[in-house]
């Protein structure tokens, strides 16, 4: 019993020095490589943190990190596809990429990814494993992709113009109907527009246990049918007669601003905050939620398997994940995105910069919703565009 | 009659020419001499109406008893003709006469009957249809002198127009234009460098006459 | 002693000089061009073969997108031409010749130097719903929130085809004051007014015939441009579909192979819509020429339309673009109905990303810089009639050359690198710059080179020590014109670059989906400084290198 337990320990010492073994060679292999990280460039404080991390990264480890901003990440999808196709398979441009649910899929089933990876990372000991950092869209990522922030489905609204804000799909149409053309929704294939509609559907549908499940045209049917009734009722009051839809939760944030929309969307219960610290929103902007519940997901970074800088791609992503880096990615005045590491497990000090509240914030507790499984995602997409995509 | 009263054209510096008179009878031709550069061309715009701005100019111009220096170009029923023969490229040699035919000829056929005769007198029948550009030198110069005269002008302005053509072109031309001149009996006023083109009995003045004698 | 003389030259020369240099010369001039347009070609083979089958048409008319994105695409391209050509054609008729006349053509090179993109922008910012010219009339009526209006992003595509049709409008200008600019034009004004008819009479029947067929390439380029454009087109275009270009484009950077093909089979919709339109309009011009009746010589009196001051807001509308954009870049908080920012900053100017400025200054002069030699020994020693040839990018819509070029870059493995970047907009940067050049090369006195030829310098010296430096000034605005083309780049950057390198133009065009009014400002106007940089540079450089030399100015 002695031996074993001593040949255990020494097992597990003698792996986790080899462990550490390989990881300082990843590291010293990571040093002076280009990483090029392929991640949504649409809002400022998410920028701004991604140069920070940057900037660290090459004085911590040598690594230059280059943000390559995307507005789709579907893009970056195609580009690995396109290169893979195209024969190439060591030199790709894309070396880490900010990605989850159907994307994630996609590249996963289509083998374009490079791992698994994530559990050997150094930090992976810190994260928080109640949170569902495993599976991404009920798709199991088995350590292909490395988990980086949560994000949950949230309402803006300017407390000077809409006091009582609607709380649920149901409060929506009565709203919409109250306030014609001042209420909208990004446009789907644009993450926000389709998160939006999932949670129409999570509202709507009669049995959500089936979205959990891979679709089935049958499923898929019988599930919709209340949406599609929901938005047919909904579209006549939005905004242009829900002839025509923004672009982006970024141009509902402006439009909010202005007046001309009275609700904006965003998957940061921070970006409020943000937006009225850069002076884009009135001091009177607020966060909210439904009292059902809100979409809440966890987003990953991921390498392509064609990725050039292979090693520099994980020492980053360990960077990402380090409690420095969490705390300060979740700390309000800097950008606000959840963490995903256990917060107990941080010293105090960072627990109080995670806590930090700025006015604009979601100050309510919203319980959070899961994601569909992701195949329900395209077939939504393509099901809205047949429908509404044009006139 | 042609007539220029006290004309005097300066742009910002200097004075062109101050106090210029000058009258043209019905079918004479006066020759206006000068050294290039001195302002005989700028003379001939003022008269048409088409001064450069940068010019400014204070005198009269009488045709016929009418005043004419306040009207447009189009108004003054005056002719010119350039060195250049400037014939309209996109139309044929007969549209190029017909366009100058005054509008109370009515009937088109008509107006090309017209236009025939005249090219017949000129030694270029059946020329109607041609593109002028398959022309000589010397049949350019004539359609375009017939041209101009076909819009019955009251008065012809010349500048220059024989210094593109060879020496034998130059003078059958010349007789001809006079020729033209005599049976329409107008007023004439003729820029040139070269003493032969002035016609037997022509006056001929010199430029400087009105010019301050400076530098 | 003329004996003499001649035997030196004789001795100088050691044959008559040929016209013509040899064709394999010829060929070794061509060669620059040749590596600019020869990797295009297989490239195009690639992207469009894919749309040959035709399981891909039948998809494409499945689509529910196309007939409404392809009647956006011709109301705004067909609607912006038109226009363009209107205002161009109705400014010249008033005020040809004249003092105003002159003093347009002094400002159009200002506002010729707003990148499309950035005039898009800063037209949206005028025209929005929640734009200053709504705040303006909310100060009058009273407004509590933006007005229900749709001036921008309607579906017919009608603010995108004032937006060209304003922008173009400056163009066409531009290359009417060129042609008329030749004294044989103004001459025939004369003559056509002395024979008794008014100014718009010998407009209508002398200038016009003979200017519509010199003005048919540059028409001909816009409405191309229009047809193609797809920065424009996110910007002000409909959204739900979009135009037909942006459509395009989506569909070519899809993941799913089957909708790259249904894009590279639009594309040669794009290309057959093009050929349709330029064939209905030359078959209407030959069947108006031929029935053209007889000259009637009627001559009607003009009635002075110059109060039509239609110059003026043509004009103001480029300079309240330029003037909106500066507010914004300077704004703190702005919302509406604010006429005026609440207060000003220069903390957007601070935090701006300058990344993209530097990346589009190096990419304009290497692509400006690299062409000048290609331009000049083309124009010199390359093949005369193949000119057509290279005026090719700018008729032909941009997505089908595009889509080429980027599968070429893929199949070389280039794609993403600076080299391919430079190389993608030597493309367009080439065309305007012969373009620029032709006139003055053209124009230049074959004489002085012959003088030189004659006192002993081989065609290359005197080329290198007299023609061009003759040419100064014509080369230096050949520079910044192709120095202009390539900051106006959004096509090629956006696929010869990968995502790799960020200009000014697509970083703009980014932006202007986005929230942030300011920074999409910011670098909106470093948009329109960088042509209007190298223009003003051009400029002063030709004054002060001909500072001794009168004639070279």
């Amino acid at each position: 019993m002695k031996l074993s337990t001593l040949a255990a320990i020494a097992l597990t010492l003698g792996v986790s020095t080899w462990a550490n073994a390989d990881w300082s060679q990843t590291q010293n292999e990571a040093k002076g490589q280009t990483v090029y990280f392929n991640a949504w460039g649409g809002s400022e404080a998410t920028n701004a943190y991604i140069a920070w991390a940057a900037k660290e990264a090459k004085t911590r480890y040598g690594i230059d990190v280059r943000h390559v901003k995307i507005t789709d990440t579907a893009e970056v999808v195609k580009r690995v596809q396109t290169e893979m196709a195209a024969g190439r398979t060591s030199d790709g441009s894309v070396d880490l990429m900010w990605v989850n649910g159907e994307n994630f899929r996609n590249l996963k089933n289509g083998g374009l990814l490079f791992g698994p990876w994530a559990q050997n990372l150094p930090n992976w000991g810190l994260v928080d494993l109640n949170k569902p950092v495993r599976t991404d869209f009920s798709v199991p990522t088995e350590g292909y992709e490395s988990p980086w922030g949560t994000a949950q489905l949230t309402f803006i609204a300017d407390s000077a113009k809409t006091p009582k804000p609607p709380r649920s799909a149901a409060d929506l149409l009565a709203f919409s109907k109250a306030n014609p053309g001042r209420v909208s929704y990004p446009k789907p294939t644009d993450f926000h527009g389709t998160t939006f509609v999932k949670q129409m559907l999570l509202e709507l549908t009669p049995n959500r246990a089936v979205l959990q499940q891979p679709v089935t045209p049958a499923a898929f049917a019988t599930a919709t049918q209340p949406l599609w009734a929901y938005l047919d009722q909904l579209h006549p009051s939005l905004w242009r007669n829900g002839k025509t839809f923004p672009a982006s939760a970024a141009e509902m944030h402006r439009m909010l601003g202005d007046g001309e929309l009275k609700m904006s969307i965003t998957f940061n219960p921070n970006e409020a905050a943000n937006l009225i610290a850069s002076k884009q929103l009135p001091a009177s902007a607020y966060s909210f939620g439904f009292t059902g519940g809100t979409i809440g997901n966890v987003h990953f970074v991921a390498i392509p398997v064609n990725a050039h800088a292979k090693a520099g791609a994980q020492v980053f992503a360990n960077f990402l994940l380090s409690a420095e880096a969490q705390t300060r990615k979740a700390d309000i005045t800097v950008w606000g995105d959840g963490t995903v590491l256990d917060i107990t497990k941080l010293p105090t000090a960072s627990q109080a910069q995670i806590r930090k509240t700025a006015p604009g914030a979601l100050a309510e507790v919203v319980p959070t919703l899961p994601e569909p499984h992701a195949s329900w995602v395209e077939a939504l997409e393509a099901e809205w565009l047949k429908r509404y995509g044009s006139r | 009659m042609l007539n220029i009263k006290n004309l005097t054209i300066s742009n910002a510096e200097k004075s062109l020419f101050s106090d210029l008179s000058l009258a043209i009878d019905r079918g004479a031709v006066v020759a206006l001499t000068g050294v290039s550069g001195s302002g005989k061309s700028t003379l001939l715009n003022w008269m048409i109406g088409d001064l450069d701005p940068i010019f400014s100019a204070t005198g009269e111009l009488w045709l016929r008893s009418v005043r004419c220096d306040t009207l447009p170009i189009e108004a003054r029923h005056i002719g010119l003709l350039f060195q250049d023969d400037l014939l309209f490229p996109h139309l044929s040699v007969g549209q190029n006469l017909a366009f100058a035919l005054p509008a109370k000829i009515r009937d088109a056929k008509a107006r090309r009957h017209r236009v025939e005769q005249t090219l017949s007198s000129i030694g270029l029948a059946g020329f109607h249809d041609r593109d002028p550009a398959t022309l000589s030198g010397g049949q350019r110069a004539r359609v375009s002198l017939m041209r101009t005269l076909l819009a019955e002008p009251r008065a012809l302005l010349l500048d220059e127009p024989f210094s593109k053509l060879d020496a034998v072109l130059r003078t059958q031309f010349r007789a001809f234009v006079f020729e033209q001149i005599e049976r329409q009996n107008i007023p004439t006023l003729l820029v040139t460098h070269d003493p032969a083109d002035v016609p037997q009995g022509g006056r001929v003045i010199e430029i400087s006459d009105w010019q301050h004698s400076h530098v | 002693m003329a004996q003499a003389l001649r035997l030196a030259l004789e001795r100088a020369l050691p044959q008559a000089p040929s016209k013509r240099p040899g064709l394999p010369w010829q060929w070794l001039a061509a060669l620059p061009v040749m590596l600019i347009f020869g990797p295009l070609l297989p490239g195009l083979y690639w992207a469009l073969s894919p749309a040959l089958d035709a399981t891909v048409w039948q998809a494409l008319w499945l689509d529910a997108q196309w007939p409404q994105a392809l009647r956006s695409t011709l109301i705004s391209s067909v609607l912006g031409t038109l226009l363009a050509c209107g205002m161009a054609a109705l400014l010249a008729t008033l005020h040809y010749p004249g003092r105003l006349w002159g003093s347009l053509q002094r400002r159009l090179p200002l506002l010729l130097s707003v990148p499309h993109a950035a005039f898009a922008v800063g037209l949206f910012f005028l025209i929005a719903p929640s734009g200053w010219l709504a705040r303006t009339i909310a100060h009058f009526v009273q407004w509590t929130g933006p007005p229900d209006w749709v001036t921008v992003q309607d579906p017919y595509g009608l603010s995108l085809a004032l937006a060209l049709a304003i922008k173009e409008s400056w163009f066409l200008l531009w290359v009417l004051a060129a042609v008329l600019g030749e004294q044989a034009v103004s001459r025939q004004m004369v003559m056509g007014r002395s024979l008794g008819y008014s100014r718009t009479q010998t407009w209508r029947l002398i200038l016009w015939p003979q200017l519509l067929p010199r003005l048919r390439w540059p028409v001909i380029a816009v409405f191309a441009y229009g047809l193609s454009v797809v920065d424009m087109a996110i910007i002000l275009g409909p959204g739900t579909p979009p135009t037909l270009a942006a459509l395009i484009w989506h569909w070519l950077t899809d993941p799913d192979p089957a909708l790259q093909a249904r894009g590279s089979a639009a594309s040669m919709i794009l290309l057959i819509v093009l050929l349709t339109c330029v064939l209905a309009v030359r078959g209407l011009l030959w069947l108006m020429k031929r029935h053209q009746p007889y000259p009637a010589g009627q001559r009607k009196p003009t009635a002075s339309r110059r109060w039509l001051k239609l110059h003026t807001p043509l004009f103001l509308v480029g300079y309240a673009v330029v003037a909106v954009l500066l507010l914004w870049s300077v704004a703190q908080e702005w919302f509406f109905p604010a006429l005026l920012p609440d207060a000003l900053s220069l903390e957007s100017w601070h935090q701006a990303d300058w990344a993209p400025f530097w990346t589009t200054l190096w990419l304009a002069m290497a692509a400006s810089l690299l062409c000048l030699p290609a331009v000049l020994v083309w124009l010199e020693w390359g093949p005369k009639r193949l000119n057509a040839l290279l005026y090719l990018p700018l008729i032909v819509p941009a997505l089908p050359l595009v889509a080429g070029q980027y599968a070429t870059l893929l199949h070389l493995q280039l794609d993403g690198t600076a080299v391919a970047l430079v190389w993608s907009h030597l493309l367009w940067v080439l065309p305007y710059m012969v373009l620029t050049l032709i006139g003055p090369y053209r124009a230049f006195d074959l004489r002085l080179m012959t003088s030189a030829r004659a006192l002993g310098y081989s065609p290359w010296r005197a080329c290198l020590h007299v023609k061009w430096p003759i040419l100064l000034r014509p080369i230096l605005a050949t520079l910044a014109v192709g120095f202009a083309v390539s900051v106006a780049q959004y096509l090629p950057t956006l696929f010869a670059a990968g995502g790799r390198f960020v200009t000014v133009t697509t970083e703009a065009v980014a932006l202007s989906a986005g929230g942030n009014r300011r920074v999409l400002a910011v670098q909106a106007l470093l948009q329109i400084a960088l042509p209007m940089a190298a223009f003003g540079l051009a400029a002063a450089a030709a004054y002060w290198l001909g500072r001794h030399r009168k004639g070279l100015r």
